[in-house]
């Protein structure tokens, strides 16, 4: 069709690779998509304690994580880590190995990453919660701690969830990028095997058929999420 | 608890002094031998730059992340107001059409995109007698603009949907026609909003044209990447932090701006 070469597909030995490189890409993505969660929290939650000097640092880390390229983080981790950094000498063969590998670096660059992204993303729902609510809150009275994980954290929470849809998908499409530094993933496995069978155009259609999929297959999910958990008033609740 | 000015000044003071310890750091790096370096550094900076050893043209380097950026954000804008438009019609087919053809770029990874229209478009057309050929540089522009422009038609959509629908009814009721309320009620108000998200995905592009360097276009990173093969692995860091502070430098204002105009938009109208 279109004249397009399918039947390299068949080969088993493709078909592993590629099976293999969809999940390290989704090992990938969990891995820093949890990660990324959890920076999140923990920085907006910092955030909300109003330390000034801790509120000036986590909003550096924000805006250095946000406004370079994650391609060239991770090539800034990879090399750093694994070639000035950490090393471990293999006690059978004396070799010295870099102690993270391309994947860890991987995974350390895209958690922070998506992050930086999070923490934006969660700072921005708790301020959405409405002054009034707080305050009857408060006049009702409900303690600080109270306040925040009965009448601030639920509404926070599903008004940031269209964000973290968006971040998480974003988060997932970048994994791709890891291929660059040679972790073996969905977009790696494919170089190796269009390099094997110079199908460049089918291989790549292929992927990106893939990837839309997953990634749409994902935010479909994580959409589920939003609308079952969603208050009336407050997000799709509308 | 402080008051919310004083907060902020010592907030400023305090990221003030993180960038004063941070060139501390570098000047005492600098002393102990990180000057050698950042000599190599800067004597690669013109190339990394424009693309060009003396800097005497611009044949690539961040001159080139910039212009493929800007020229990406202009197809972007005008495929995504086409989309954007498609989004709102009432011909149900249109809409769910513009719909697919906008989540499908919308979950497609940049990069595969940028691989996809390698290998898609040809290397040279034949239009009317004259021979067109595609460049790496044309190729990775349009890869680039494909998802830049369904993620600014979301944004118009969104910016037309977040009018409250109040806004529409009234308006309908005063006996406006569809074409009348677009132009006088929502359009005005959408439009405000679109800004600061048009900015926010013209910086989150300026990212993206990092990617490019898997085309072969002769950007910066394409760049970093071959002067790095010849340096020492010493210089290493002090590259890599270069060219991410240009990124940096680069976006930052513009994504300090588009949230200053996001917040002056925040609290208007329902």
């Amino acid at each position: 069709m279109f004249g397009l070469d399918y039947s390299w597909l068949g080969d088993p030995v493709y078909q592993r690779w590629l099976v293999d490189g969809v999940w390290v890409t989704l090992q990938l993505a969990l891995v820093s998509s949890l990660a990324a969660v959890a920076i999140g929290l923990v920085g907006a939650l910092g955030q909300t304690l109003r330390l000034w000097w801790l509120d000036a640092c986590i909003e550096l880390f924000v805006e250095i994580f946000r406004n370079t390229p994650p391609l060239l983080q991770m090539l800034f981790f990879y090399f750093t880590l694994t070639q000035i950094g950490f090393t471990v000498t293999d006690p059978v063969t004396g070799l010295q190995h870099p102690l993270l590998s391309a994947f860890v670096s991987a995974a350390i660059s895209l958690s922070l990453f998506g992050g930086a992204l999070c923490i934006e993303a969660f700072r921005s729902g708790l301020d959405a919660v409405p002054k009034a609510t707080l305050e009857a809150a408060r006049s009702l009275g409900y303690t600080r701690l109270g306040l925040f994980r009965r009448v601030q954290a639920p509404i926070a929470a599903r008004v940031c969830l269209p964000s973290l849809t968006n971040i998480l998908t974003n988060l997932f499409k970048t994994t791709s990028q890891a291929s660059v530094i040679t972790v073996p993933e969905l977009m790696y496995a494919a170089g190796q095997v269009y390099s094997d069978t110079f199908r460049t155009l089918e291989m790549m259609l292929m992927v990106l058929l893939v990837y839309v999929t997953l990634v749409s297959l994902l935010a479909w999910a994580l959409t589920l999420a939003e609308r079952l958990l969603a208050y009336p008033g407050y997000g799709k609740g509308f | 608890m402080l008051t919310d000015t004083r907060y902020q000044r010592r907030k400023r003071l305090a990221l003030l002094a993180i960038l004063g310890a941070a060139i501390a750091w570098i000047a005492f790096d600098a002393l102990l031998g990180g000057s050698a370096e950042w000599a190599r550094v800067i004597s690669r900076l013109p190339l990394l730059l424009t693309g060009s050893g003396p800097a005497w043209s611009i044949q690539g380097g961040f001159a080139f992340n910039v212009l493929m950026g800007m020229l990406s954000m202009a197809i972007a804008t005008l495929l995504g107001l086409l989309m954007g438009i498609a989004l709102l019609a009432r011909n149900a087919w249109l809409r769910r059409g513009a719909f697919m053809i906008m989540n499908f770029l919308r979950n497609s990874p940049w990069i595969v995109l940028l691989f996809a229209m390698l290998y898609l478009l040809p290397h040279r057309v034949e239009l009317f007698g004259t021979t067109l050929s595609f460049s790496p540089f044309f190729k990775a522009v349009v890869g680039l603009s494909l998802p830049t422009a369904a993620n600014f038609a979301e944004i118009i959509r969104g910016a037309v949907g977040s009018v409250h629908s109040g806004q529409w009814e009234s308006a309908r009721s005063l006996g406006y026609g569809t074409a009348q309320i677009y132009r006088q009620v929502i359009l005005p108000q959408a439009l405000r909003r679109m800004i600061p998200g048009w900015m926010n995905l013209y910086a989150l592009l300026m990212i993206a044209t990092a990617l490019a360097t898997v085309t072969g276009v002769q950007e910066v990173v394409t760049l970093l990447r071959t002067t790095l093969a010849m340096e020492s692995e010493t210089a290493l860091v002090y590259f890599y932090l270069t060219v991410l502070l240009m990124f940096f430098l680069y976006c930052y204002p513009i994504a300090l701006l588009a949230r200053r105009l996001e917040n002056r938009t925040k609290g208007d109208a329902i």
